[in-house]
């Protein structure tokens, strides 16, 4: 199992070093710069860990993995700036629906702190980073209803970033929660599904941002104010009428 | 155990959120001919196939089952009650898909803008699942209690579709301008699509 999760490691760093190699040679970099910041923190922390001894590691890792959530938090913004480009309202929902559910999360640490003397946040680190990632998963699928509702046509690049962190995160997810209730027993499996899951979305990044792709062309969005209300209106006038009609066939 | 249940339950959403973000497929640019002529044909279909007052009130007539309960055998009485409820469940259908077809519009045109109210826009999702809600159990109702349990019903539903028929017309109308008026194809200019 050790042999397992070192040869994922060093795919891991492999693959990370083959894609800032790419993005710096397709000149994606400067497109995507939260991403690869994101990347390139992941990559020099895993190589840091990689190299030091043991105990130091063990230390070293949920720092490690509190600094990489927080710059994973980057490339949630980094897909809503692309996707929701110009679509200022959209773009604000996205961003607000993180803000509130890692605000929520944060009340509620700081709530727990306050009242339990004896909750500890050092202590209950994979219990912070389960809601975390909770949190991450929330704002994600923010991101793809509204791409989803309103038919947004995403591009490859960001589809990619889309799928691979998505994939991550869903695994992060399952795995904190699983390693929470059920103990140490769930550890090696815990290794193996998080590893596992991080070169899947290491290997979907490296084949969708090999090269730059610009977004698909799409008209630009109006700012017009007025035809948006005007539409809106006209909708929700259809819908008024159409909705008496059936209140009044249905027998309540 | 609560909390076991709503982590997994977000990462169960998150993965099939993925699923169908990876199988979801290209959208067509708004106005395109293809769909342009796939929202005529079914206007069309609805509008001179089935629409008309008078074919709708000779496929509900009441005479009809009178007559057919009254001197038709068991077997054909029973074949025609189900092919009127058949009939009625297709108007239901109708109805629901030219609401689906109103949502398709709105959020097609809605996207074209930048800003957009959020609050208006969470109201109409709201407006529109309960009404596929509706349909929904409209259809059942028919399903289970038959196009003549409910006197009335069948004109309502008849109506409703004639009334998102016009609805859906007028969207159409809109586009074919903008179609033949490729100089003033700017959303602010048409913006009254729905």
């Amino acid at each position: 199992m050790g042999i397992y999760i070192q040869t994922v490691w060093l795919g891991g760093l492999l693959i990370e070093g083959v894609i800032l190699l790419r993005s710096v040679l397709g000149r994606s970099l400067a497109k995507y710069p939260l991403f690869f910041l994101y990347i390139a923190s992941v990559f020099a922390a895993s190589m840091a860990l990689y190299v030091i001894a043991r105990p130091s590691a063990h230390r070293l890792y949920w720092p490690k993995q509190y600094v990489t959530l927080f710059l994973g938090c980057g490339v949630i913004f980094e897909v809503s700036r692309h996707v929701f480009a110009q679509r200022v309202t959209l773009d604000r929902v996205a961003r607000w629906t993180m803000l509130v559910t890692f605000g929520a999360i944060f009340l509620s640490v700081a709530i727990q702190a306050f009242l339990l003397p004896h909750w500890n946040v050092t202590t209950n680190t994979a219990d912070l980073e389960r809601d975390l990632r909770i949190a991450q998963a929330i704002a994600l699928m923010t991101i793809l209803f509204l791409t989803g509702y309103y038919g947004i046509v995403i591009g490859k690049n960001i589809k990619g970033m889309i799928l691979g962190f998505g994939i991550y995160v869903g695994a992060s997810v399952f795995s904190l929660t699983l390693e929470l209730f059920v103990g140490s027993r769930f550890d090696r499996a815990f290794g193996i599904i998080q590893s596992t899951a991080y070169l899947v979305a290491l290997a979907v990044w490296l084949v969708a941002l090999w090269s730059y792709e610009p977004e698909d062309n799409e008209k630009p969005p109006s700012n017009s104010g007025g035809g948006y209300q005007f539409l809106a209106g006209r909708t929700q006038e259809a819908l008024g009428s159409i909705n008496e009609h059936l209140e009044r066939t249905v027998p309540r | 155990m609560i909390q076991l249940i709503i982590s997994l339950l977000v990462g169960v959403a998150l993965l099939a959120s993925l699923y169908f973000f990876v199988r979801r497929s290209k959208a067509s640019a708004e106005g395109s001919a293809q769909q342009l002529r796939e929202a005529r044909q079914t206007l069309d279909s609805l509008q001179f196939g089935l629409l008309p007052n008078d074919l709708v009130h000779r496929i509900f007539a009441r005479e009809d089952l009178e007559y057919v309960l009254s001197n038709a055998p068991a077997d054909v009485q029973s074949l025609f009650l189900s092919e009127r409820k058949d009939i009625a469940l297709g108007w239901v259908g109708r109805v629901r898909g030219a609401i689906l077809e109103l949502m398709r519009f709105h959020r097609g045109h809605a996207r074209l803008y930048a800003q957009l109210s959020p609050a208006t826009e969470t109201r109409l999702a709201l407006n529109f699942a309960s009404l596929l809600a509706l349909c929904r159990f409209l259809q059942i109702a028919v399903y289970l209690r038959g196009p003549y349990a409910a006197p009335g019903m069948v004109r309502t539903v008849a109506a409703t579709a004639g009334r998102v028929c016009n609805i859906s017309e007028q969207s159409l109308q809109f586009l074919k301008v903008k179609q033949l008026d490729p100089l003033n194809n700017t959303p602010s200019s048409h913006g009254a699509s729905v």
